[in-house]
């Protein structure tokens, strides 16, 4: 067969640094890379994934927290949700799992640089988005205008509490925040959907590039309201999540129409994916 | 061009031995045809369309990919060189159709290696091998006109032997074969070929199907009426040879020791799309039948060898196989009745 280095699926051994509590059931992993590599090398942009592999359990697709400007660990923000995640989630600090990657098409950086930005995330998307997000905080001068909007179920499973928190200090991001519910009354900002943060802060549709990443359900209802705002279709990017296997197209579990949302995604933009039914 | 004489294929293949691992139709005791590593007492050339398609020799259904010893994962050897005989030209075209699938953009060393290391020799055929095949519809058959290595027309004593590559020209290079240059015998190769064409009638509906999918013509009414007739058994994808969908899994012998392994897989099946959250984008019979059959007819992502359709090469195998009458040939036919 071919040299190691060429073959596509081949894993690179990497160290859990930490495994820092989130929200219920959420955790961010910090890995070192354990061949000698640096992460610097590794090279990945915001909006990419890895695929995670946890030998006798299997592999899945995880998507990266954080910017290529942070190259001390690589992050990942991870819900116990399937069989992996579980055993990524019972093991320590220190232990040896494998990852393959940088895979996927990341946020578009050339398209957004100098342009301004409204970042709508819902619940966990905020886990890829945070990856441009802290990007683009990273490199502040070559981005416009930027505006956070971040959606959760209840005041209790806000991810990145003390990041989101620590813009309160800066003058140069714009952030809202909203819950569906707060039972309990302690919320101070916006309850109801993200897409009622639209009404609560003033937008220019036609300077401004739109990024979204959450739930299926928060698409639909975040693209009516950019359409009716005005956003440019062109304006519209948006990672997708798919069931995925190997993660470099060829498995075919993450096929959406024509495209394969591991190599042509996870990022898609809207004109890209718009006609076809099974995207969104 | 060159002739090989019916009496001396037998010692030909044997001969292949030295250098390939010969794989050729057999007629197992059961009757059943195989192809398998030649047997030359169960070798037959009353083989037909064999059930299963060659995509196995290529992406066997269970393949280990890695053998993970104390957590390092460790690839699996190639194995030798490898003659497929006597493959038809719609499984022909299949498999290179797959390849430029699996070796675009990233490469799948597993695939591209066994392609490398196979010779194709395709066998025509003088017409269709039962009433499922379409390959003139497909512009798969029924002969290639390029991708093999040799390819043998039967002239009843005789093998008339065209040669599409340098590969194919070293294997017909020994004694047996000889030179035709007799324009009796190209005659009847065209004549061969103008009456096998014409036998195979070509399905209009497959076309029109195809152009109704592609203006999204076909609604969802359709595709609940075949959902609920499938019983998602997968069979369809299992027969079919452009089917390369997979899935990954771990065997495990001991700590941190046992085989990565991936199998053939299936669109058809719900666990196929469904995440760990338990979101399911195609979380419905109805939307997996129509998954499936607009990768076959609308979205393709392989290359076109000769102006073939992509995806679907015409063996006509899902509608021999499926117990319930859902293959491509059925539902064409259906798309454009309901129009």
């Amino acid at each position: 067969m071919g040299t190691t280095a060429e073959n596509i699926y081949q894993l690179r051994p990497v160290s859990i640094v930490r495994s820092l509590p989130q929200i219920k059931e959420h955790r961010l992993f910090q890995l070192k890379l354990e061949d000698g590599g640096t992460w610097d090398a590794f090279g990945h942009q915001p909006g990419q994934f890895v695929e995670v592999s946890i030998f006798g359990v299997g592999e899945a697709p995880i998507s990266i927290s954080s910017p290529p400007t942070r190259s001390e660990h690589l992050e990942l923000c991870v819900r116990r949700a399937g069989s992996v995640t579980n055993a990524l989630f019972d093991l320590e600090k220190g232990a040896a799992i494998h990852i393959r990657g940088p895979y996927g098409r990341g946020f578009p950086l050339d398209v957004l640089r100098g342009k301004k930005l409204l970042l709508v995330a819902g619940g966990l998307g905020l886990a890829p988005l945070r990856s441009l997000l802290l990007y683009v905080l990273d490199r502040r001068s070559e981005f416009d205008e930027i505006i956070l909007m971040y959606g959760t179920n209840n005041p209790e499973n806000v991810l990145f509490k003390y990041e989101l928190l620590s813009f309160y200090d800066r003058d140069d991001i714009r952030y809202l925040y909203s819950v569906d519910r707060d039972e309990e009354g302690i919320w101070k900002q916006y309850v109801g959907v993200v897409t009622g943060l639209f009404d609560r802060t003033a937008l220019s549709p036609q300077e401004t590039y739109a990024v979204l990443c959450g739930p299926p359900i928060m698409y639909r209802f975040v693209l009516e309201r950019l359409l009716k705002l005005g956003f440019p279709k062109e304006h519209i990017y948006m990672s997708l999540e798919r069931m995925m296997k190997c993660g470099v197209g060829k498995c075919g579990h993450c096929a959406i129409g024509d495209k394969y949302c591991c190599t042509d995604g996870p990022v898609f933009p809207y004109r890209e994916i718009e006609l076809i039914k099974e995207a969104i | 061009m060159k002739g090989l004489a019916k009496k001396d294929l037998l010692s030909v293949l044997e001969g292949w031995r030295g250098l390939y691992s010969v794989l050729a139709p057999l007629r197992r005791e059961q009757g059943d045809i195989v192809v398998d590593r030649l047997d030359s007492d169960r070798f037959t050339l009353e083989f037909g369309k064999p059930s299963l398609s060659p995509k196995g020799i290529l992406l066997p259904q269970s393949e280990v990919t890695f053998n993970v010893e104390e957590g390092a994962y460790r690839e699996t050897p190639a194995k030798g060189a490898t003659l497929l005989f006597g493959v038809r030209s719609c499984d022909a075209m299949a498999i290179l159709q797959s390849a430029s699938f699996m070796t675009r953009d990233k490469e799948d060393i597993y695939y591209r290696s066994r392609f490398e290391d196979l010779a194709i020799v395709v066998m025509a055929c003088e017409g269709p091998q039962n009433e499922t095949c379409f390959c003139t519809t497909a512009s798969t058959g029924p002969w290639l006109r390029r991708g093999f290595d040799l390819q043998f027309y039967d002239l009843g004593d005789l093998f008339f032997v065209e040669t599409g590559s340098e590969r194919g020209a070293e294997l017909s290079s020994g004694e047996q074969f000889i030179d035709i240059t007799d324009s009796e015998i190209l005659r009847k190769i065209e004549d061969f070929r103008e009456k096998a064409a014409a036998a195979i009638p070509v399905v209009h509906e497959v076309k029109q199907s195809m152009t109704m999918l592609q203006d999204d013509g076909v609604g969802d009414d359709f595709w609940n009426r075949f959902g609920s007739k499938c019983i998602v058994c997968g069979g369809c994808a299992f027969v079919c040879p452009t089917c390369t969908c997979f899935n990954v899994y771990d065997q495990v012998r001991g700590e941190g020791s046992g085989q990565r392994i991936r199998t053939w897989d299936a669109c058809l099946f719900g666990g196929f799309t469904r995440e760990a959250s338990g979101h399911n984008p195609r979380g419905s019979q109805a939307l997996r039948l129509k998954r499936r059959h607009e990768h076959k007819l609308r979205y393709f992502n392989e290359t076109d060898i000769q102006e073939a359709l992509c995806g679907c090469v015409g063996c006509g195998r899902c509608s021999d196989y499926c117990p319930v009458h859902i293959g491509t040939l059925e539902v064409a036919r259906a798309i454009v009745q309901s129009k």
